[in-house]
């Protein structure tokens, strides 16, 4: 039973201004072209999809990487996957948000269905799980697997429609980046 | 969770022997994240995101040792109290304390004062801002002195069971233990910590202590502590709590238990004390607690796996009957399946037969199993081949691969027919690399292979703590220890009887899996896998 279990993350409305200079969290972006595998994830509803389905389903496609007993990062991307949904308000389910596990065997569609659940997932807010090949191929599609889950590091990914481009943004982007991000990469449509 | 709470404050209570009053605040807010009366800390990271409770635990990323950790390209620095209060070129070492990977101590000293400022507004003592993921604490003036007393306290000397020259380990073994596994195990054990001090005498390395500036290591000889426990399970504790005090270790590796291993659970976690990789086949205990770790969930993985294979035969039983022996760990295994039947809304009926039943006891239960019914087995070599005089009362029968010896069970050529094995390990063929690894070194030692998995296990929870200790140069902190062997585990090829050996702070079962597999033929060993390795 993982220790977030007994917490709620609460995501406050509202700019908090601090004096001096804010950070800036993200490390780098770019432009990439990815070829996610023909592989058969299974989704936190226990369904056993095709990764190349579930990323084509004509939606904008933002996309990230966690394991459910990470008590470092993917907190924290999690609840900014969260916020950007809650921001969207009604906009919401016209996006796909998709969290891939990089610790499959530990994460099963129970344990995702709750981690889901403890960041207030949307609808339009999917966790995926799988056998271990799938979750690794993926990972490399994608360029994040670093060999050991607790070697991953923060990477946001997001494509605007299907046979896009991917902007891969390293680092820990914010809500507030990350609706800007998706806005101008929707004009760009 | 009740263990994790209990041990969280029993640590919290070790730790702090002569700290003053409100020690607790300080620990709850570091381990849970809330003040004393439970109510969440609340902080915030830049930008309007905030977190509170459990998820603003500075444990999270600092770890209980508060030693840190390196995650990928991220690194959390240790906030035990002498790395905070430390300056940059202050030799660790003159300060007797460790040398950790994540150190980086690039700052000028905290004060209390300075330090309250980074955890209220995340800046460092150098007067930038801290890493993004820091977030910033709303702590009164008395929450902030508790917390910063809690992160004085943290202990980072050496552990009790470490000298100059010395590691001190104990191996602990339950009076209804398997004695042939018991000498197995010993005898591997024994040989392992012989070859160990045989290279650090033959190194002749001078007596240099640890310095991250030379990064010279000592090496330890290893002394191995056989605890043998005696008598009823309710005295355990108290026997073990005097083998500790008489012989101080570091941490258990390895062990053997029989039918009830919680009271060695329970006092290494009151103790603080690392077990690492008892073999045990019903674990006790949960991923929320920290301090042993197991291989494998063992039967309870196999109740897993035998429930929803068996939920998803068509037609559907009528009924499930187990039998197992009362004295036996098929009592906890039959007792976890017949829990996980309940949300299937099918009948469970339990056949204890007494731990020396009379020989006809056994098909006496088996009379009441009818066609329809399934069966499960959980039974040890000698009862799986008195089946040979029973014609199997059903064709749908499950075994426990765990208790009958894999795929070395003496199924009678009857029953194979009918029946299904649980097998919470990698199927022979493709383990058989791995496993040989150990095979070898048995052969070159003379070491007997009476107990194959057992030893090879033991064989592999040796090498575990020996490549983890390597990666330890000299932060001999229990927590730590464990901390460590959490982040070593994915890296490691070699895994034995498993095929893959994962943790992370959180999980206390490395192999999480299992093949449900048949018997090839009438007779001999072959199996045929029914299905990919699952993950229940």
């Amino acid at each position: 039973m993982s220790r977030l279990g007994t917490a709620s993350a609460c995501v406050l409305a509202g700019v908090v201004t601090l004096a001096g200079a804010t950070q800036n969290a993200v490390t780098s972006t770019a432009t990439v072209a990815y070829e996610p595998p023909a592989v058969t994830l299974v989704r936190q509803d226990g369904a056993r999809v095709s990764l190349l389905k579930e990323l084509d389903d004509g939606r904008p496609v933002l996309l990230n990487f966690i394991f459910t007993t990470c008590s470092s990062f993917c907190p924290l991307a999690s609840q900014t996957f969260a916020e950007f949904q809650r921001r969207l308000g009604p906009d919401a389910s016209k996006v796909h948000l998709m969290s891939i596990s990089i610790d499959p065997e530990q994460d099963t569609p129970a344990r995702l269905t709750e981690y889901a659940r403890q960041f207030h997932a949307g609808p339009g807010w999917q966790h995926y799980t799988g056998s271990v090949a799938a979750s690794v191929a993926t990972q490399r599609a994608f360029d994040v697997y670093r060999g050991n889950k607790m070697s991953h590091t923060p990477v946001t990914l997001m494509r605007a429609a299907p046979g896009k481009p991917w902007l891969r943004i390293e680092g820990f982007v914010t809500p507030d980046e990350l609706l800007k991000d998706y806005r101008t990469l929707l004009a760009s449509r | 969770m009740r263990y994790a709470w209990r041990a969280a404050a029993a640590l919290a209570g070790t730790l702090l022997a002569a700290a003053v009053v409100h020690a607790d605040s300080g620990g709850s807010i570091y381990l849970r994240g809330t003040f004393a009366d439970g109510v969440p800390v609340r902080a915030q990271r830049d930008q309007n995101v905030s977190l509170e409770g459990a998820q603003a635990a500075c444990v999270n990323c600092h770890r209980r040792s508060g030693l840190g950790s390196i995650e990928g390209v991220i690194t959390f620095p240790p906030i035990a109290g002498p790395y905070l209060f430390a300056a940059h070129g202050e030799s660790l070492e003159r300060l007797g304390v460790p040398f950790v990977d994540a150190e980086r101590i690039n700052h000028e000293a905290y004060t209390e004062a300075s330090l309250a400022r980074a955890i209220r507004d995340g800046t460092g003592a150098n007067g930038k801002p801290l890493n993004y993921l820091m977030p910033r604490y709303q702590l009164d003036d008395a929450a902030m002195s508790d917390l910063i007393t809690y992160l004085k306290g943290l202990n980072v000397r050496p552990a009790p069971g470490v000298t100059p020259r010395e590691l001190h380990f104990a191996t602990i073994i339950t009076p209804d233990a398997d004695p042939v596994k018991r000498s197995g195990m010993l005898a591997v054990m024994e040989q392992y910590f012989a070859d160990k001090n045989n290279a650090v005498d033959r190194t002749k390395a001078p007596t240099l202590f640890s310095s991250h500036v030379t990064m010279f290591r000592v090496e330890r000889r290893w002394k191995l502590h056989v605890w043998e426990l005696s008598g009823a399970p309710a005295t355990w504790e108290e026997q073990l709590r005097q083998h500790l005090a008489a012989e101080p270790v570091f941490a258990v590796i390895s062990g053997l238990g029989g039918r009830n291993w919680a009271p060695v659970q329970r006092f290494c976690e009151q103790q603080a004390l690392p077990c690492l990789f008892p073999n045990v086949e019903a674990p006790s205990g949960d991923d929320g607690d920290f301090y042993t770790i197991y291989f494998s969930r063992g039967v309870l993985l196999e109740a897993q796996l035998i429930n929803s294979d068996l939920q998803e035969q068509s037609p559907r039983p009528h009924r499930i009957v187990q039998v197992y022996r009362a004295d036996d760990v098929g009592a906890a295994a039959a007792d976890a399946l017949a829990k996980q039947s309940r949300s299937a809304a099918l009948p469970v009926v339990n056949h204890a037969l007494k731990a020396h039943a009379a020989p006809g006891e056994l098909a006496g239960a088996l009379r009441a199993v009818a066609p329809d019914d399934a069966l499960v087995l959980w039974l040890r070599p000698p009862d799986l081949a008195a089946l040979k005089s029973i014609p199997p009362p059903t064709q749908h029968v499950w075994v426990s691969g765990e208790m009958g010896e894999l795929e070395t069970a003496p199924l009678p050529p009857a029953w194979r027919g009918a029946t299904r094995m649980a097998y919470p390990v990698d199927l022979p063929n493709l383990r058989v690399v791995r496993v040989d690894f150990a095979l070898s070194w048995f052969r070159m030692r003379k070491i007997p292979v009476v107990a194959p998995r057992v030893q090879a296990d033991t064989y592999l929870a040796c090498g575990l703590v020996s490549e983890t200790l390597n990666h330890i140069t000299d932060a001999f902190v229990r927590d730590y220890l464990i901390e460590r062997v959490e982040m070593a585990l994915d890296h490691r090829a070699l895994t034995g009887y498993y095929p893959r050996l994962t943790l992370a702070p959180g999980q206390r079962f490395a192999s999480k899996g299992g093949y449900m597999v048949r018997f090839t033929d009438p007779d001999g060993t072959k199996l045929t896998p029914l299905g990919e390795w699952t993950t229940p």
